[in-house]
C-alpha cells in the first residue's frame, strides 16, 4: 500500500478558452493534442476533456486486446500501439472525453503526463491548469505513522491540527515535544488524568517558560550523550510573540539548539479570540471589537519572523500549508538546523472559528493569503541570508483574499488600502534584505 | 485518578495511555467520495486536518469514526469526486 498518483487539475473559473495548452500538447506530441478545451454551459464557460487517469479505468476494462493498462508506479494509464487492435471500444468507454482518435494517423490517442513533467500545464496563462503533486507526498509519507491519536478537538477543518500532524509524522518519535497554552495543548495532545493525545513525551510548559524548557532539555540530552533527539516547540502566536516572547528571544539569543514552530493563528483561539500582537489590521477580535468608536484592530502585526531574521538564528522560515511541499522542505531543514542553533519555523494557520471562515475553506484561505502576498514564504540562514521560496511577483489584489474572511467584513475602503500599503511595504521590506530577488523553486 | 500499571510511584502523574476520544460524532455533513471519479491524487489526505483519510485500493475515503465532516477534502478535491451529504439523509 501507500501509493497515489500526480494528477493535472483544472480550475474551470480560471480559464479562458486561449487553446495554449492544446497548441503545447500538440507540438510535445507530434500529432493531435491529447488535451481538448471545449465549450460548456454558458458563456464564456469552458470544460476539458483530458484522460484523468482513472483509479479503475474503464477504458481498460472494455479494452478487448489488453492495449490499455494502468502503470502501477506512475499511475498513468499506458496505450500499448502495438497491441492495439483499432477497434475505439476505450474512446466509447471513457465518460470522460479522455481518450480520443487522431485523424491524422487514424489510431487513438491519450495523455501520459508527460512523464510528470505535462507541457499543457507550463503552457497555460492563467492557472486553470495545475499539476497537483499530492500523490508524491502521500508516496513519501503516506506510511508514516501520525504522531497523534486520532481523536484531537481541534474545531473542524482546524488548520494547527493539520500542522501538527503533517509536522510530527514528518519528525518522527524520536522528539520531545513542547506545547505552551493554547489550542494545540487545548484540543487534547497533552492530555490529563494518566491520558496523552501524543505518541511523543509531551510537556505543557507555562506560556512563558518554554523556550527555556527546552533549553534545559536539550543541554541534558547533550549532557547523556543524546545527539538524536529534536526538542521542538508547537506554539502558539501569543507563546511565542507575546508571553513567550522574551523566552523564545533569550534562547534564540544564546543560540540554543531547539526547534521552535509558532503555528500563527493571529489571535488568542484558545480563550476566546482575543488579540495578540501578530493580529492584523483591522481584524475583528473579541479585544477589538467592531462598533462605533472602533472599527476592529487599530494597530499593524509585528512580523515575528523577521524579529527572528534579527537574532541571527540558525535558521529561520515562514510557511504556509497552502504549499505543503515547501512546508516539508522547510521542516527538514528546519530539524536539521535544530542540531547547529536556534531553528524557528512560522507557519500561517487560518482559524476557522476565529477567522469567521467556511470551515471547508481553510486550504484556500491559506493558498489566497500566500498569492496575496499578505503571507510571504521564505527561509533565512546566516550563510545563504534571505531567500524567497515563493516568488512575491504578480500578486492577487489584497481585497480579494480579505473578502473571503468573516473577521474583516466590515472593513472599509481606507483600511483595505491601509492592509494593501502594509503588504506592499512588507514585501518591498523583504526585497530589500533578499540575497537574491527571485528564488528558483 | 486511575491507578497507573508501570510508572514508579515517586514520579509525578505521566500518561500512560491514549486519549480515546472519537470526534466522529460532531459531523453534521459526510464526505461520500465517487469511486468512478477519484483518481487517487491524495489531496484530500494533504489537507485533511484530521488525517483520517484511509487508502483503498482504487481511491481514497475517510475513516468516519474519526471524520468531523470540515468539507476541506469535498472543497480541494481537483477532480469532484468528494461530495459532502448531511448525515440526516442516511
Amino acid at each position: 500500500m501507500g501509493t497515489a498518483f500526480d494528477t493535472i487539475a483544472f480550475k474551470a473559473s480560471a480559464c479562458d478558452g486561449c487553446g495554449k495548452c492544446m497548441t503545447a500538447c500538440a507540438e510535445a506530441k507530434q500529432g493531435a493534442s491529447r488535451i481538448s478545451i471545449v465549450s460548456g454551459a454558458g458563456e464564456g464557460r469552458f470544460e476539458l476533456s483530458l484522460c484523468r487517469q482513472c483509479g479503475d479505468p474503464k477504458c481498460a476494462m472494455v479494452c478487448p486486446a489488453g492495449a490499455l493498462a494502468k502503470d502501477e508506479a506512475s499511475g498513468v494509464i499506458r496505450w500499448d500501439a502495438n497491441q492495439c487492435v483499432d477497434c475505439l471500444l476505450c474512446t466509447a468507454g471513457c465518460s470522460f472525453g479522455g481518450i480520443s482518435v487522431d485523424s491524422h494517423t487514424a489510431r487513438v490517442a491519450k495523455c501520459d503526463q508527460c512523464d510528470g513533467d505535462p507541457a499543457c500545464v507550463k503552457a497555460c496563462p492563467t492557472g486553470a491548469l495545475e499539476w497537483v503533486t499530492a500523490g508524491s507526498v502521500f508516496k513519501k509519507y503516506g506510511d508514516r505513522e501520525d504522531m497523534f491519536v486520532p481523536g484531537l478537538s481541534g474545531c473542524q477543518g482546524c488548520n494547527s491540527e493539520l500542522i501538527m500532524r503533517h509536522a510530527m509524522r514528518k519528525i518522527g518519535r524520536n522528539a520531545v515535544l513542547a506545547t505552551p497554552p493554547g489550542c494545540i495543548p487545548g484540543m487534547g495532545s497533552v492530555g490529563y488524568n494518566g491520558k496523552t493525545g501524543t505518541k511523543v513525551p509531551v510537556f505543557h510548559p507555562l506560556l512563558t517558560n518554554t523556550a527555556s524548557m527546552l533549553a534545559g532539555i536539550r543541554r541534558y540530552y547533550d549532557r547523556i550523550g543524546r545527539k538524536d533527539i529534536v526538542v521542538m516547540a508547537l506554539a502558539g502566536d501569543g507563546g511565542t510573540s507575546d508571553c513567550g516572547f522574551h523566552a523564545v528571544s533569550g534562547a534564540a539569543e544564546r543560540g540554543e539548539k531547539v526547534l521552535y514552530v509558532c503555528v500563527d493563528n493571529e489571535g488568542y483561539m484558545n480563550t476566546g479570540m482575543q488579540r495578540s500582537s501578530t493580529t492584523p489590521f483591522g481584524s475583528w477580535t473579541s479585544t477589538t471589537p467592531v462598533g462605533e468608536h472602533m472599527r476592529g484592530k487599530t494597530q499593524d502585526a509585528k512580523n515575528l519572523p523577521l524579529i527572528m531574521v534579527a537574532h541571527k538564528c540558525a535558521y529561520v522560515a515562514t510557511a504556509s500549508t497552502g504549499y505543503m511541499e515547501d512546508l516539508y522542505a522547510k521542516l527538514d531543514k528546519a530539524v536539521e538546523a535544530s542540531f547547529r542553533g536556534f531553528s524557528y519555523l512560522h507557519i500561517y494557520s487560518p482559524c476557522p472559528t476565529g477567522w469567521r471562515i467556511p470551515s471547508s475553506k481553510v486550504i484556500e484561505a491559506c493558498r489566497m493569503s500566500v498569492d496575496s502576498n499578505f503571507v510571504t514564504l521564505w527561509e533565512y540562514t546566516r550563510e545563504g541570508g534571505l531567500r524567497f521560496t515563493r516568488s512575491p511577483d504578480r500578486p492577487i489584489p489584497i481585497r480579494d483574499y480579505v473578502k473571503l474572511l468573516g473577521k474583516y467584513r466590515h472593513l472599509d475602503e481606507a483600511q483595505l488600502d491601509h492592509i494593501q500599503a502594509r503588504v506592499d511595504e512588507q514585501v518591498a521590506l523583504l526585497r530589500m534584505m533578499a540575497a537574491e530577488p527571485v528564488a528558483a523553486e | 485518578m486511575t491507578q497507573q500499571r508501570n510508572v514508579p510511584d515517586n514520579l509525578c502523574p505521566i500518561a500512560v495511555e491514549y486519549t480515546t476520544m472519537l470526534t466522529g460524532d460532531w459531523r453534521a455533513l459526510r464526505p461520500v467520495v465517487d469511486r468512478d471519479k477519484c483518481v487517487k491524487c491524495a489531496t484530500c489526505w494533504l489537507y485533511c486536518p484530521v488525517q483520517c483519510i484511509v487508502e483503498r485500493p482504487t481511491w481514497f475515503d475517510a475513516d468516519l469514526a474519526t471524520c468531523k465532516g470540515c468539507g476541506i477534502c469535498a472543497e480541494e478535491c481537483p477532480h469532484q469526486a468528494i461530495l459532502m451529504i448531511e448525515e440526516a439523509e442516511g
